[in-house]
């Protein structure tokens, strides 16, 4: 927790630097702008065989529903008052 | 479009660790290497609180504006994620993080001066989804399984949520109307901005008694 | 204005949120900060470099990468009482996930550190486990195979029995075998020919089960963790559950925020307290003082429930006057050191709010007086008319996962499956269900000694120490098997050292037996063989949790390295003894528990005939429903089961057609009559409201239907709902059945079994059905629950000091018991003990109690040889009151010397904190492998050690025992704390 204090401190000093330095810190990269590797969208798999997941292959929103339904295992509300 | 939150609910958290182990066994984290912590505040006397913490996923995170390299980079569900091949191992973000997210392994896959390593929502990295590289590099890839993560789906009380910000703020209202109180939750101000979530009331100052 | 486009403005919300939150909690400083910080010489750096990223490698693909072939096996965390369960993803036979069950109505997904990291159990690089059979041999451990082992091993049990009997040997079984297992142990010790058996349950809630059941029928948890969201007030009187049951407070928590008032008592303000509305310090040792004192104010303010008391309570009347007259709120303040305010509260609390719950763990039964303490909890639930409904009773958490299931028909000194006895009448129907010849099973045992309760495991040692002629069997013990129990869960630890040197073999059975192992070596150069045992995630069995429910483990993975099933050895293991067929009940051309192949192609009794003969014999506990194909329906179809009942509202199981409709979840025992009947099990015992075939019920009559000219039975009107008998009735049997006109309903099959049988004996399950289905009462009777249990040494529960006190004063006013000249077979102190120590306190004046970590479970070898929990907990510590810490010179995280009047000392880290208040100090008890001051490394096998090691504290604590069960004391003993130097 004494670190975080450190951080917290840490933090608020680059947020002054920030403040006052607007310009480019790094001179080889664009500021901002991820450089690396580009990355897959987690609805363009097949869904899983082993577990209970259906969506659409590569379409957005029934994986977003998906998501949405599975959400509720946190909730034991739901479940307690599913019936 | 569903944003990708972490919300840990202080009035449920029993400083139990659950979420800790099923991070380390769902993505093999090595000893040393803490994606996810359970911290308490006013130990052994009244007002105890606990809440895990990890990486919050921020909406404007403060990991991605320091980079010197820009390997971080966020999903359209609103995780920050980061490239390992690029990742200098620096610290910066360390530094930067409130949350004390950023770990550095010290042996293993990436020598003694190892790469940053941190929570990634469950989603993996730049590679292959599901693959055995991405696995081995950054973990299992919940998320392209139609899963959530794993700490916040294991949590014994279901303090720890993570999801959709639109839903687990539902569950966490809910919660809220039943108390009549308690707002003042850990990771609110970082997943909504200053505010109270529903209809709660004024939450008071630091740790409540 | 976010920080990527490099805005100027104000902190961010996260800021501001961290820097409150970081100043807040510089304040304090919790276990796990205070661990970083205390500079292990157990270093995590030089960990990592064992425990690398590159187990990953070891899992050698994604889950789902082609052509591995993925199966998911349903099973259950092996950790504790809830019954947590799992879904194990197995990947080409190596277990490689580990997914949460949202469907399961007991734990709904969620787990705590233990919970989530079971999985580690199949990893096979670096695990800490015995990977061969072993053998003691010049003072070090050699690899041996399983037949030499086998052979000799046999031969020195057969020598030994030879030379002293039978008794000369004690089997410690286990509480984490699952049912069939720790049956199958009851019975291989039964045809070995002794009742010297025992486990986990005698330290843990030996006093619970025999408190309990004497006062109203059932020694078990009245209700489910569940039902707890049904309750308005929760009483935790000896139970730490945010520690020790994490997944219990999901319900707890969930009850709370929809009003139910939390109230923790305990001399530690516990992370349960820190969760609760209203927290009680009082002085480790006297809840009786406290209880009553609670009673006090509730007869005074007449808060009591009359009516109630009045038709199912009896001698209620002398508990009020031993309240009213000795327990007035100065002598409650006096005992406790409890304000009179707290007391009057907590009274006011449980009365406003019912129905409601105690909750207790080892913190009530971990007493020389437990027995009396749980007793009372009990009076106290029933003078507020708490037990025998929904949201109400005595809720008392049980430890292992399945000490439950091993107390009901495991290995016991005292009784035979079911809570038989181990009268002649129980031998013969036992004999009749296992299919063994009762003269040949006879002339097994020792002349005489077959009626004779045996020795219990918490006291073991003084069997192998005491003088001969002060034990009450032919010869000392020379042998012991140590078959899944640890060794430092039992007090008195440098005694037990002692005998071990006295032995003449010592073979310990388990996936982790280097507890033993390192403590047999250090006082032994040879005499010992260890057996790797595989866990319950490499068989498949039942297992009962604490709220009755009994849930069916798939087996996940092959038994990993050398180990075997603990029930294939122990066939394996009566087959050189010479009574393999006695075990699985082959005679006369009939044969109960079928062979099947097991590891290596080897046969191994079948785990499911095991649970069908289980089904056979125990009517007593309505372990008779629950058949295997039942139990495994019940773990398909989690999701038909509600939660706040426990109850299926309907559903069909998809692969057997089972109708799963009004059934409980895990068919929680009392399930009675055979499977076909159909009894859906009982959620909330002794629940009048509901009818016997909805799983209602009313108190036991098991005490005779009157005393000194008062009826035990309950009054007109008070049964279970639609009964044909209204009033109170007793036990059923074939004579009351004919006076009844009842024996008619029987059918011809059913009459000729039940013929001079009662419902306990009778095969057919006729009496049962009749009396359940046909008439709507219950086969045990309807009698009041009894307040005063005379036949127990203190019928009105009496406070007595703990024999090491630190009020001299009080041992005065509140003296122990009289020594007991044979107890268990063994003179037992009580006066004599409390007297010679009598101020100790002045030497010693700290009370020294312990108590449940959340990262690990029982001794700890399992848990603290998993590098996920190991990690988050490295040392063993005491936590001591900065008062206390200050006056002697001692820092947060520095070493310190505890020595207790045993004359032992350890070493653990202080950790400073107001926890405990000033005149006590607390250690877990998880911790082994250090011995006072000494790291016992060098006299583990190889590799078999655990990761983390510590002192363990039942190496300092202190001589008592209860009056009744012989339960250790462990929660009260006196200590001193001074600098390491």
């Amino acid at each position: 927790m004494r670190r975080l204090i450190a951080v917290a401190a840490v933090v608020s000093a680059i947020l002054g630097l920030a403040a006052c330095g607007e310009s480019e810190q790094v001179i080889v990269y664009k500021q901002g702008k991820y450089q690396g590797k580009p990355d897959g969208k987690p609805w363009e798999g097949e869904p899983l065989l082993v577990t209970d997941a259906k969506w659409t292959k590569g379409d957005k929103a029934s994986w977003e529903e998906r998501i949405k339904q599975r959400n509720q295992g946190q909730n034991e509300y739901k479940r307690i008052y599913q019936q | 479009m569903a944003r990708m939150k972490f919300l840990c609910d202080a009035e449920r958290c029993i400083e139990c660790n659950g979420c800790v182990t099923a991070c380390k066994s769902e993505h093999e984290v090595p000893w040393g290497v803490n994606r996810r912590r359970v911290v308490t505040i006013n130990d052994g006397v009244p007002g105890e609180k606990s809440i895990s913490v990890a990486c919050m996923h921020c909406s404007d995170a403060p990991c991605m504006a320091v980079c010197p390299v820009d390997c971080f980079y966020r999903t359209d569900d609103g995780v920050v994620l980061h490239d390992k091949d690029l990742c200098i191992g620096c610290g910066y973000c360390f530094y930067a993080c409130p949350f004390g997210a950023p770990q550095f392994p010290q042996a293993g896959a990436f020598g003694l001066r190892g790469k940053m390593d941190k929570c990634t929502f469950c989603n993996g990295g730049p590679e292959e989804d599901r693959s055995a590289v991405e696995f081995q590099k950054y973990g299992r890839n919940r998320l392209a399984e139609g899963k959530l993560p794993a700490c916040a789906e294991m949590c014994s009380t279901k303090a720890l949520l993570g999801g959709d910000g639109d839903v687990i703020a539902d569950i966490y209202r809910e919660r809220v109307f039943k108390r009549g109180k308690g707002s003042e939750v850990w990771g609110w101000g970082t997943a909504y901005g200053p505010g109270k979530p529903g209809a709660a009331p004024a939450p008071a100052a630091g740790a409540k008694s | 204005m976010l920080l990527t486009r490099k805005a100027s403005s104000q902190a961010s919300p996260q800021l501001r949120l961290s820097r409150g939150v970081a100043g807040a909690m510089a304040k304090t400083i919790d276990r796990r900060a205070f661990l970083k910080r205390s500079g292990l010489g157990f270093g995590a750096g030089a960990v990592a470099a064992q425990l690398p990223f590159n187990i990953i490698e070891r899992a050698e693909a994604a889950a789902d990468a082609p052509g591995g072939k993925i199966e998911v096996k349903r099973t259950v965390c092996t950790h504790c009482s809830v019954g947590c369960a799992i879904d194990a993803v197995v990947q080409n036979g190596v277990w490689v996930r580990q997914e949460p069950v949202f469907d399961s109505p007991l734990n709904l997904g969620a787990h705590c550190a233990k919970g989530a990291s079971v999985r580690e159990h199949g990893i096979t690089h670096d695990s800490h486990r015995l990977k061969e059979p072993m053998k003691l041999e010049g003072g070090k451990w050699k690899a041996i195979g399983w037949d030499q082992a086998y052979t000799e091993i046999s031969d020195k049990l057969q020598k030994i029995k030879k030379e002293s009997g039978p008794d000369a040997l004690f089997v410690v079984g286990s509480s984490k075998h699952n049912n069939e297992q720790a049956y199958l142990l009851r019975k291989w010790v039964s045809l070995w020919g002794t009742n010297n058996c025992d486990h986990q349950a005698r330290i843990c809630h030996s006093t619970t089960v025999a408190g309990v059941a004497n006062t109203w029928g059932y020694g078990a948890m009245t209700n489910s963790y569940n039902d707890e969201q049904n309750s308005k007030s929760l009483l935790f009187l000896g139970s730490n559950a945010a520690e020790a049951h994490p997944v219990s407070m999901l319900h707890t928590l969930h009850a709370k925020e929809n009003g139910c008032k939390v109230i923790v008592a305990d001399p530690r303000f516990t992370r349960t307290a820190a969760r609760a509305d209203k927290y009680v310090r009082f002085r480790s040792g006297t809840d009786i003082p406290l209880i009553f004192g609670v009673l006090h104010h509730i007869f005074k303010n007449g808060w009591e429930d009359k009516e109630y008391i009045k038709a199912r309570v009896h001698g209620m009347d002398k508990i009020k006057e031993e309240v009213m007259s000795k327990w007035t709120p100065d002598k409650v303040t006096e005992a406790t050191g409890t304000p009179e305010a707290d007391v009057y509260e907590m009274a006011k609390i449980l009365a406003e709010n019912r129905p409601g719950f105690i909750i207790w763990a080892m913190g009530q039964t971990q007493h020389t007086n437990g027995n009396a303490i749980v007793r009372a909890s009990c009076i106290l639930m029933l003078a507020l008319g708490n037990v025998g409904r929904s949201g109400g009773g005595a809720n008392i958490y049980r430890g292992h996962d399945n000490v439950q299931g091993a107390t009901d028909v495991g290995p016991n000194p005292d009784s035979l499956p079911g809570y038989y006895g181990i009268i002649p009448g129980a031998w013969a129907h036992w004999a009749r269900v296992w299919n063994v010849d009762l003269k040949w099973l006879q002339g097994q045992f020792a002349p005489g000694m077959m009626t004779k309760p045996g020795i219990t495991v918490s006291r073991w040692i003084d069997a192998v120490m005491e003088k001969n002629e002060a034990i009450d069997q032919d010869s000392n013990l020379r042998a012991m098997i140590y078959w899944g129990h640890a060794p430092n869960s039992q007090s008195r630890g440098p005694e037990m050292l002692e005998a071990m040197k006295k032995m003449d073999l010592m073979v310990v059975i388990d996936p982790y037996p280097s507890a033993t192992a390192a403590m047999f070596a250090m006082a032994r150069k040879d005499g010992a063989y260890l057996l790797p045992a595989a866990t319950q995630f490499e068989c498949s069995g039942s297992a009962t949790a604490s709220n009755r429910s009994i849930q069916w483990r798939e087996k996940v993975i092959d038994p990993v390295f050398n180990s075997r099933t603990d029930h294939m050895i122990m066939y394996q293991l009566a087959g050189k003894l010479g009574f393999a067929e006695q075990l699985v009940g082959k005679k006369d051309g009939k044969q109960t528990i079928k062979l099947v192949k097991g590891k290596g192609g080897m046969d191994e009794p079948n785990v499911e005939d095991i649970l069908r003969e289980i089904n056979a014999g125990t009517w007593t506990i309505g372990y008779t429903g629950q058949s295997p194909e039942r139990l495994q329906a019940h773990m398909r179809n989690m999701h038909v089961f509600d939660v706040k009942t426990l109850r299926a509202k309907g559903g069909k199981d998809a692969k057997t057609g089972y109708d799963l409709t009004g059934d409980y979840f895990g068919l929680p025992w009392p399930c009675y009559g055979n499977a076909a009947l159909k009894h859906p099990g009982t959620p909330n015992l002794y629940d009048p409201s509901k009818h016997v075939m909805d799983g209602g019920g009313n108190f036991r009559a098991n005490f005779g239907v009157e005393r000194d000219g008062v009826s035990l039975l309950a009054e007109d009107g008070s049964h279970s709902k639609g009964a044909d008998i209204t009033t109170g009735y007793p036990e059923f049997d074939h004579v009351l059945m004919k006076k009844l006109g009842w024996w008619d309903d029987l059918t011809d099959e059913e009459k000729k079994e039940a013929e001079g049988k009662n419902w306990k004996t009778d095969l057919s399950g006729g009496i049962q059905r009749v009396v359940l289905k046909v008439h709507g009462c219950h086969p045990f009777g309807n009698a009041k629950a009894r307040a005063v249990v005379w036949n127990f040494p203190d019928g009105v529960p009496l406070h007595r000091e703990p024999l090491f006190s630190p009020r001299a004063d009080m041992i005065d006013k509140y003296p122990t018991h009289d020594d007991v000249k044979t107890l268990w077979r063994l003179p037992t102190l009580f006066k004599t003990v409390q007297q010679k120590y009598k101020d100790a306190g002045k030497q010693f004046p700290l009370v020294l109690t312990s108590g449940r970590l959340v990262e690990y479970e029982g001794g700890g070898e399992e848990t603290r040889s998993n590098p996920w929990l190991a990690e988050l907990m490295q040392d063993n510590f005491v936590e001591i009151n900065p008062k206390a810490a200050a006056d002697r010179g001692i820092r947060n995280g520095e070493y310190v010397w505890v020595s207790s009047p045993s004359g032992a000392k350890l070493k653990v880290k202080a950790m400073v904190t107001e926890r405990v208040g000033a005149d006590t100090v607390f250690i877990p008890f998880h911790f082994s492998g250090w011995w006072q001051g000494q790291d016992m490394l060098p006299y583990y096998p190889d590799g078999a050690a655990p990761i983390v090691r510590g002192e363990a504290v039942n190496t300092a604590t202190t001589y008592g025992y209860d009056r009744v069960t012989l339960m250790q004391e462990t929660k009260t003993t006196l200590c001193q704390v001074a600098k390491f130097v």
